[in-house]
């Protein structure tokens, strides 16, 4: 669970080029959430993220973040325990890798971790399986030689491999074909079986409405709204009012019902289509 | 990692940020060459004067331009301490001693110069970073360097290893930033005191980077292609750097100002008031 309460930030307070990011940020992100964070460039998505693993630390009397029991606006905090909690893979993550083994590297976080030797390994070459790469293949290959798609894979093994709570992901399919991205969404899902709460920030609309069950909207530096997916791409009103780009799917829908064809305008997943579609056409 | 400043630009409209670059640097090798002139704490007055006129002329916020002297200050106290203690004037009676320190009032004198001619040297360049564009920088020199092209020294190509340089500072400053933050996420610590421990810690920051650094490299290498970059020949220049009248006039004043310094020292008519003044 996190709760953001009146969260301010601000870049380079007290210069010329100080920079409000975020205001009064209120949100609850609950256990078991497939949470979607969207906004245009600039409305404050990275920044409101990295708060929920202190790398951005919450600035004086600028709110509070909780995550689970800890209040990452204290001036203590543990560290160890949030970053283990809270797993965070950032845009282009392949460009963090760094060691001379696929193996090693993924060991890193759980050896940063302090855990025992063997408990490292064996988390790492289940993190490299649950990414859907050939463990024996790839494990003793250096990173730098892989291929743009497996390298993310690694990368967000790396990730894994700490068993983390929450997942916060940004932007996990950017750059990659299409093929790669549905890839790259299963293995989100595969991973949220054991890592309840997932966030993700993205700017694909169909992978918002597919996956996600929650759906904030950020514009420069406030929210919105959160929404179900169907509210959010249902509502003509909603959408021009945030500023949201409709789903390819819930577009095609939208075209058909105005070609006249009896189908429902808040579709958001390709099933959904595709039932309607053969509904309409008289073959369900 | 974000406080690291190279380019320490203040962007301000002053006259001190309009004038042109390539006057700029001319009269700051003036201005420092003036400054090994000086020897009487009249002279040192006169420079700081106007030293001090330049900072204000700047808009540069007071605090900004000490914050960036701040690591210098320390330096100098230290230095100024110990040429104080260590000051030898066997002419004289000490007027403190302890063991092997000697404080002499002659000392003091020579100390607060060295300390004072110190921070004039290192406050006029500090105020050209601060009102010039690493960029203006760069373009400056590489204009008042052209005659070097007559000994086939390769001016425009060092120009532009430098600026490319500069502009990718910030760049890397970023990508460090993020590499730190995506290792600190896989609970990699920067913060050990250990100092073996702190450079290992290092390792994964620097391998990614230097990875990015030759990627950039060689996506610049072919957008430069792409366009037909040649190097020097037959490039013309976006920006051309103008100077006006005002910048003459700047020039000239502190031409005048370097001739005062000479006189302070050198006094070549007699004047009663500069030998009374000569301490």
């Amino acid at each position: 669970m996190i709760k953001v309460d009146r969260l301010s930030y601000v870049y380079s307070p007290k210069t010329p080029f100080t920079k409000q990011a975020l205001f009064d940020i209120d949100l609850k992100i609950d256990t078991g959430d497939f949470f979607g964070i969207i906004g245009n460039t600039g409305a404050g998505k990275s920044t409101l993220v990295s708060h929920f693993n202190a790398l951005t630390r919450v600035q004086k009397n600028s709110g509070t973040v909780l995550v689970d029991d800890m209040d990452l606006s204290a001036k203590k905090i543990d560290l160890k325990k949030l970053r283990a909690k809270v797993g965070m893979v950032f845009q282009y993550p392949e460009h963090q890798l760094f060691d001379d083994t696929v193996f090693k590297d993924v060991m890193f976080g759980p050896k940063n971790l302090g855990l025992p030797q063997d408990e490292q390994k064996e988390r790492a070459r289940q993190a490299i399986r649950l990414v859907g790469l050939d463990f024996d293949a790839i494990a003793e290959r250096s990173p730098f030689e892989l291929s743009g798609g497996q390298k993310r894979r690694v990368a967000l093994a790396g990730v894994l491999a700490m068993r983390p709570e929450i997942l916060v992901l940004d932007e996990p399919t950017a750059g990659l074909d299409p093929a790669g991205k549905r890839d790259i969404m299963q293995l989100i899902l595969r991973a949220k079986e054991t890592c309840p709460t997932v966030v993700m920030i993205s700017h694909n609309m169909d992978e918002i409405a597919a996956y996600c069950n929650r759906i904030a909207v950020l514009d420069r530096g406030r929210v919105a709204g959160v929404f179900s997916p169907r509210e959010l791409f249902g509502s003509e009103k909603l959408l021009a009012e945030c500023g949201v780009e409709l789903p390819l799917v819930t577009e095609m829908a939208a075209g058909l019902n105005d070609a006249g064809i009896d189908i429902d305008r808040s579709i958001i997943s390709e099933d959904e289509l595709v039932s309607a579609i053969l509904k309409a056409g008289g073959y369900a | 990692m974000r406080d690291v400043t190279i380019g320490q630009y203040y962007p301000s409209d002053s006259i001190v940020h309009r004038a042109d670059p390539r006057f700029k640097i001319v009269i700051l090798i003036l201005y420092l060459v003036t400054v090994f002139f000086c020897e009487s704490f009249l002279s040192f007055g006169f420079m700081t004067f106007f030293a001090v006129l330049t900072v204000i002329l700047s808009r540069v916020p007071i605090n900004k331009v000490l914050k960036s002297l701040k690591f210098i200050l320390i330096i100098l106290a230290f230095t100024t301490f110990l040429m104080m203690i260590f000051y030898k004037d066997p002419g004289n009676k000490p007027l403190a001693e302890w063991g092997i320190f000697h404080i002499y009032l002659n000392g003091i004198y020579a100390s607060v110069k060295l300390g004072w001619r110190l921070l004039l040297f290192v406050i006029m360049p500090t105020v050209l970073t601060l009102t010039s564009t690493p960029t203006e920088l760069c373009d400056a020199l590489e204009s008042l360097l052209k005659p070097l092209k007559l000994l086939h020294i390769p001016v425009h190509e060092l120009a532009l290893i430098m600026s490319i340089a500069l502009r990718l500072i910030p760049t890397l400053i970023e990508e460090t930033d993020k590499i730190i933050n995506a290792q600190k996420a896989r609970g990699a610590a920067f913060e050990s005191k250990n100092p073996f421990r702190k450079i290992k810690a290092m390792i994964p920051v620097l391998i990614p980077l230097f990875v990015s650094s030759f990627r950039r490299a060689d996506d610049l290498a072919d957008a430069m292609d792409s366009r037909c970059y040649r190097g020097a020949k037959g490039r013309t220049r976006m920006k051309k750097l103008h100077f006006h009248v005002g910048d003459v006039i700047a020039l000239l004043f502190w031409c005048a100002v370097t001739v005062c310094v000479l006189f302070l020292k050198y006094n070549w008519l007699g004047w009663g008031f500069i030998s009374a003044w000569s301490l």
